[in-house]
C-alpha cells in the first residue's frame, strides 16, 4: 500500500439535465470498487430505482453495497453516514445539485482523509450553448464549465451532424479553458477517463518492460475512441524531466498518472542526495505532483507513468520518447 | 341563542380589534379559547353569568402578532453567548446588550468563559457581524488573548463564517499546512481562524455540528415560543427548518405544543430542503397528510421553497445593473440555489395539492423566476385562493407587484432589513436608488397585493412591533432614512402583523383579528401604537400574551 490513504473525491457537477445522475449510475454499473456517492440535492435527486435497494432517511443503499447519502444536511452528517456504512469506500463522488459551483463542492477535498481527485462537467450537448447564454443561468452554466477538470460532452448522438459536435468542442474548449473534453452519449466515458489509469501498486510478478494497454473496464464501449500507453520505470527520472512533462501536455491526452522517483539534480551534494517519490497526476488543467512516501515494510512500488489518449493523437511511443529525453 | 358558559370580561385602556367593521372596543369577554365579543363592558355583560379581570384596565388589547417567517433556531441559538453588535432579548427576558467593538465582544467572550466550570467545554458564541466593524477584523490571536486554551468558536451572523481561536484550530489540526480554500490566511499567511462556508466551518468539527444540533431541542423549541410570547406574538412560523418526513422532529413539534403551557402557536412549513426526499409529490402527499393531524398549537399546509442567497451576503440573484459595489473577485451576480427554469415543475405537485408555496426570493430576478413558476402552473392547473408567496422581496418590483396582484400572491417584506442593514444596502450593497426602494410596502400596498412583514429570526430579533416600526419609518441604523415614500401608516403595518400575516397562511378565519368566535389569542401593550409617536412604535412595552384565552405574562429579566 501507499502511505497516502486519502480517499479520492470525484464532483460531478453540470446544469440540471445534463447527465450527472446518468454518469454516477454509469459509473455504479462499470465498477467493482466500493463507491460512496453523495447527492447535493436540493430537490433534484433521481437515483434510478433498479440501483435502491434500501432508503431510510438519509442514506440510500445501492444495489451493489455502495451507499448514497445526501449533502444537505452537512459534509459531517454525511461523511458519518458514509463512515457508519462499514467498510470504507475507496472512492467518493459527490454528485453537485445542478445550479451549483462545482469548485465550492469540490472545497471539500481539502477536508483531512480525503483529497480531490477531478471535478467533471457535464454539458447537454444540445442544450449547452443555449443554457450559456440563457438570461437567468447564463453565468451559471459557465461558471461551472470554467471549474471543470473534464467536461463530458454528453448526448452528443442527439446532434445532427459531426461538423456540430466539433463545432461545439471547439466553443466549449474556450469556455471551459484547459479543461480535457471527452464526448459521450448516456454518459458512458470510460473509467480510466473519469478515474485516471490505474497503476498497479506492486512490482511483485511483473514484466518490468511491459507497456499495458488499460482494460479496466471491459464493458466501456468507448476503447475505440480512447487508448493508452503506460511506461514502467526501471531507474529514477530527473526531476526537470518530469515537470515538462506535466507542464506540457498535448491536447488529446485525456489523463495522465504515475508513480515516479525523482532522481536529485547532478549538483547535489552526493551525502544528502536521495531520491524523492510523486504521485504525478495530471486532468485537464489541473495537475499535481505530490510527494509520495514509500512504506519499508512493504514491497516497493512498481515505478510507472500511465496516460489514457483520444485514439490516433499521439504516437505509440510518445509517452517513452518523452521519458527517453533525459538521456 | 347565549353561552351557557361563564365567561370573562377584559376591560381595556383600548382594543383594537382590526376588524374594520368594528374597529376598537372598550373591552373583549373570552369564553375558553374564544373570543365572546368586543365591545362596552355593559354590551358584554348582557351574554350571561360572566367576571370583570380587570388586570388588563390599563393595556392596549391587540389580535396576538403573528410572525409568518422565522425560523426554530431562533430558540436554540441562546445556548451560546450572544455577541450580536444590537441589543437582544433572550427567551429570558434577560438583555443582551449589542457587542458594539471587537473589545465588546472580547470582554463578552471573557465572561462567558469566566462563567464555564468545566476547562475542556467549548465556547460557542454567534451573531458576530463584521459589516458593522469595517477596517477592523476578529481574528483568533484576539480570542486568544481571552479564551486561553479554551476552545472557542463564534458564528458571524450571516451563518456562512466562523472564527475560531487557536486552541480549536490545534485540536482540529488547522496549521499552516491547511489546504481548504475554506480556512481564511492573516497577512503573514498563516490561518488566522476564519473558516469560510460549509466546508471551511465543518473543519471545526464538533463545535460546529454541536452547535446545529442545539437547535433540534426541546428546549429549543420552548424558548422559540418564550421569545415569542415576550414580543407579544401568538403564532410563529417555522419556515422550512424542520424535516417534517423525520418523525423525531415531527413529535417533538407534537410534544411540546400539546403541552398545555407551551406559550405559542406553530405553523411548521414542509421543505425540500436538508434530506433524502427529493420527490416534491412525495412531499406534498405528506404535507397534506400532516394537515389532517394538526391540533390548535400546531399547523401545516405549507410549503418552503428557496431560489437566490441574500443580498448582504452578495449571492441574490440581482437583476442588472447587479451589485453596486461587491467585494473584489465577485463573480458579478449572486447564485441560484435552485433551477430557476425547474421552478414551474417543482411548485407544480404542491400546488395541485392545495397547498401554499412560500419561496424564498431576495432578489427581483429570483422574484421573476418565482412569479414566472405560479404563472405557469397557474396555466396549466388554475386554482382559486392559492395565496402563493414571495418571501423576503426585498427588491421585488413595482411590475412584479402588480404581477403578483394579477396572479392572486401574497407578499412577506423583510422590513427590519431597512434597519439593520439599510445604510449597508444604501452605500454597498445595491446603491441609493434600489436600496430606497427595497422592502417596498408601500408599492405592495397600492399593488393591491396582500402582504406581511417579517423578522426571519434569528437573522434579526423577533418581535412585530421592530418590524412595524422598520415599514412605518423606514430608518436605518445610523438614523437616516431610507425610501420616505415607500413608508406606510402605522394601521397599515398593524394590519400587516396581524390579520394579513394570518391570511397568507390561511389562519384568517381564526387568528389575526379580534372578532366573536375566532380564537382567543391577543397581544396585550403598555401603550397605544395608534396614538404614540410613530418613532417611539417600538419601545411600547408588551405585558405578554392571551393564548387560547390562557394569560401568557411575558418574562422581563435583569440586564
Ligand atoms: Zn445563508
Ligand atoms: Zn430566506
Ligand atoms: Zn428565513
Amino acid at each position: 500500500m501507499t502511505s497516502d490513504q486519502r480517499i479520492p473525491i470525484t464532483v460531478i457537477g453540470g446544469y440540471l439535465g445534463a447527465g450527472k445522475t446518468t454518469l454516477v449510475n454509469h459509473v455504479l454499473r462499470s465498477t467493482d470498487e466500493r463507491i460512496a456517492v453523495i447527492v447535493n440535492d436540493f430537490g433534484e435527486i433521481s437515483i434510478d430505482e433498479d440501483l435502491i435497494v434500501a432508503a431510510d432517511s438519509d442514506k440510500l443503499t445501492l444495489a451493489n453495497g455502495c451507499i448514497c447519502c445526501s449533502l444537505a444536511e452537512g459534509f459531517s452528517a454525511a461523511l458519518d453516514t458514509v463512515r457508519s456504512a462499514g467498510v470504507l469506500p475507496t472512492r467518493l463522488l459527490i454528485e453537485a445539485s445542478g445550479v451549483a459551483d462545482p469548485n465550492q463542492i469540490a472545497a471539500y477535498g481539502h477536508t483531512p482523509g480525503l483529497a480531490l481527485d477531478a471535478v467533471v462537467v457535464l454539458a447537454d450537448a444540445e442544450q449547452v450553448r443555449r443554457q450559456a447564454n440563457h438570461r437567468w443561468v447564463a453565468d451559471t452554466v459557465r461558471i461551472q464549465l470554467a471549474a471543470a477538470d473534464l467536461v463530458v460532452v454528453n448526448k452528443i448522438d442527439l446532434l445532427a451532424a459531426p461538423e456540430d459536435a466539433d463545432a461545439l468542442c471547439d466553443w466549449l474548449t474556450g469556455v471551459a479553458n484547459g479543461a480535457t473534453l471527452v464526448r459521450a452519449s448516456r454518459a458512458a466515458v470510460p473509467m480510466d477517463v473519469i478515474f485516471g489509469p490505474e497503476l498497479r501498486e506492486h512490482a511483485a510478478g511483473r514484466s518490468p518492460s511491459t507497456v499495458a494497454s488499460s482494460a479496466r473496464a471491459a464493458h466501456d464501449t468507448a476503447e475505440d475512441v480512447f487508448e493508452s500507453q503506460t511506461v514502467v520505470l526501471d531507474a529514477p527520472v530527473p526531476l526537470p524531466v518530469i515537470e515538462a512533462l506535466v507542464a506540457n501536455l498535448p491536447n488529446g491526452v485525456a489523463r495522465l498518472k504515475g508513480l515516479v522517483q525523482a532522481a536529485p539534480p547532478a549538483s547535489a551534494d552526493d551525502a544528502n542526495a536521495a531520491e524523492t517519490a510523486y504521485l504525478v497526476e495530471a486532468i485537464g488543467k489541473r495537475t499535481s505532483m505530490t510527494p509520495h512516501a514509500t512504506d519499508p515494510t512493504q514491497p516497493p512500488p512498481r515505478w510507472a507513468i500511465s496516460l489514457i489518449s483520444h485514439k490516433g493523437s499521439l504516437a505509440p511511443d510518445w509517452l517513452e520518447s518523452r521519458l527517453h529525453e533525459r538521456n | 341563542m347565549g353561552t351557557n358558559q361563564p365567561f370573562v370580561i377584559y376591560p381595556a385602556r383600548r382594543v383594537i380589534t382590526i376588524n374594520p367593521a368594528y374597529p376598537f372596543g372598550e373591552a373583549v369577554a373570552v369564553a375558553g379559547d374564544r373570543i365572546l365579543g368586543v365591545g362596552s363592558t355593559d354590551e358584554l355583560a348582557s351574554w350571561g353569568e360572566h367576571r370583570i379581570d380587570d388586570c388588563f384596565a390599563e393595556h392596549v388589547i391587540m389580535p396576538g402578532f403573528v410572525e409568518a417567517h422565522c425560523h426554530v433556531m431562533s430558540g436554540g441559538l441562546w445556548n451560546s453567548t450572544y455577541v450580536g453588535y444590537f441589543d437582544r432579548r433572550d427567551p429570558q427576558g434577560l438583555l443582551w446588550p449589542g457587542c458594539t467593538s471587537i473589545d465588546d465582544v472580547l470582554e463578552r467572550l471573557a465572561k462567558a468563559a469566566a462563567d464555564m466550570s468545566d476547562d475542556s467545554q467549548t465556547l460557542l458564541a454567534w451573531g458576530l457581524d463584521p459589516i458593522y466593524f469595517p477596517g477592523e477584523r476578529l481574528v483568533a490571536s484576539h480570542l486568544d488573548t481571552v479564551t486561553g486554551d479554551r476552545p472557542t468558536l463564534v458564528l458571524h451572523a450571516s451563518g456562512h463564517l466562523a472564527t475560531i481561536n487557536s486552541a480549536l484550530m490545534d485540536r482540529c489540526g488547522i496549521d499552516e499546512t491547511a489546504t481548504s480554500p475554506g480556512v481564511a490566511r492573516g497577512g503573514d499567511g498563516l490561518p488566522n481562524g476564519e473558516l469560510h462556508e460549509p466546508a471551511g466551518m465543518m473543519l471545526a468539527g464538533d463545535a460546529f455540528v454541536d452547535m446545529m444540533k442545539a437547535n433540534r431541542t426541546e428546549q429549543a423549541r420552548w424558548r422559540y415560543a418564550n421569545e415569542a410570547r415576550n414580543a407579544g406574538h401568538t403564532l410563529l412560523t417555522d419556515l422550512g427548518t424542520t424535516q417534517l418526513w423525520d418523525p423525531d422532529q415531527l413529535n417533538n413539534w407534537k410534544k411540546v405544543t400539546g403541552d398545555p403551557a407551551y406559550p405559542a402557536r406553530v405553523m411548521v412549513a414542509m421543505s425540500n430542503l436538508f434530506g433524502a426526499v427529493a420527490d416534491p409529490a412525495e412531499l406534498a402527499e405528506l404535507c397534506v397528510q400532516l394537515k389532517s393531524e394538526q391540533s390548535d398549537k400546531l399547523r401545516f399546509g405549507i410549503v418552503k421553497l428557496i431560489l437566490d442567497g441574500s443580498i448582504q451576503g452578495f449571492t441574490a440573484r440581482i437583476s442588472w445593473p447587479h451589485y453596486y459595489k461587491p467585494p473584489p473577485g465577485h463573480i458579478g451576480n449572486g447564485l441560484w440555489l435552485t433551477a430557476p427554469d425547474q421552478m414551474a415543475d417543482l411548485v407544480e405537485p404542491y400546488h395541485r395539492a392545495g397547498l401554499t408555496v412560500h419561496c424564498h426570493c431576495n432578489g427581483d430576478e429570483a422574484s421573476e423566476a418565482f412569479i414566472d413558476a405560479v404563472e405557469e402552473v397557474l396555466q396549466r392547473y388554475p386554482r382559486w385562493d392559492h395565496r402563493h408567496t414571495v418571501q423576503h422581496c426585498q427588491l421585488t418590483t413595482p411590475a412584479q407587484y402588480r404581477r403578483m396582484a394579477a396572479l392572486g400572491m401574497s407578499a412577506n417584506i423583510f422590513s427590519n432589513h431597512i434597519y439593520y442593514w439599510g445604510d449597508q444596502h444604501r452605500d454597498v450593497t445595491v446603491g441609493p436608488e434600489r436600496a430606497a426602494r427595497m422592502d417596498a410596502c408601500r408599492t405592495a400596498l397600492d399593488s393591491g397585493v396582500s402582504f406581511s412583514i417579517h423578522s426571519d429570526s434569528p437573522i434579526t430579533p423577533l418581535g412585530h412591533l421592530q418590524t412595524a416600526w422598520c415599514a412605518v419609518n423606514r430608518v436605518t441604523a445610523s438614523g437616516q432614512v431610507l425610501g420616505p415614500d415607500e413608508r406606510i401608516g402605522v394601521p397599515d403595518a398593524l394590519r400587516a402583523i396581524t390579520i394579513d400575516a394570518a391570511r397568507q397562511l390561511k389562519l384568517d378565519g381564526e387568528i389575526g383579528s379580534i372578532e366573536a368566535g375566532k380564537l382567543a389569542d391577543f397581544a396585550v401593550l403598555e401603550d397605544d401604537p395608534l396614538s404614540v409617536d410613530p418613532m417611539a412604535l417600538r419601545d411600547i412595552g408588551v405585558w405578554g400574551t392571551v393564548l387560547g384565552g390562557e394569560l401568557q405574562p411575558a418574562q422581563i429579566g435583569e440586564s
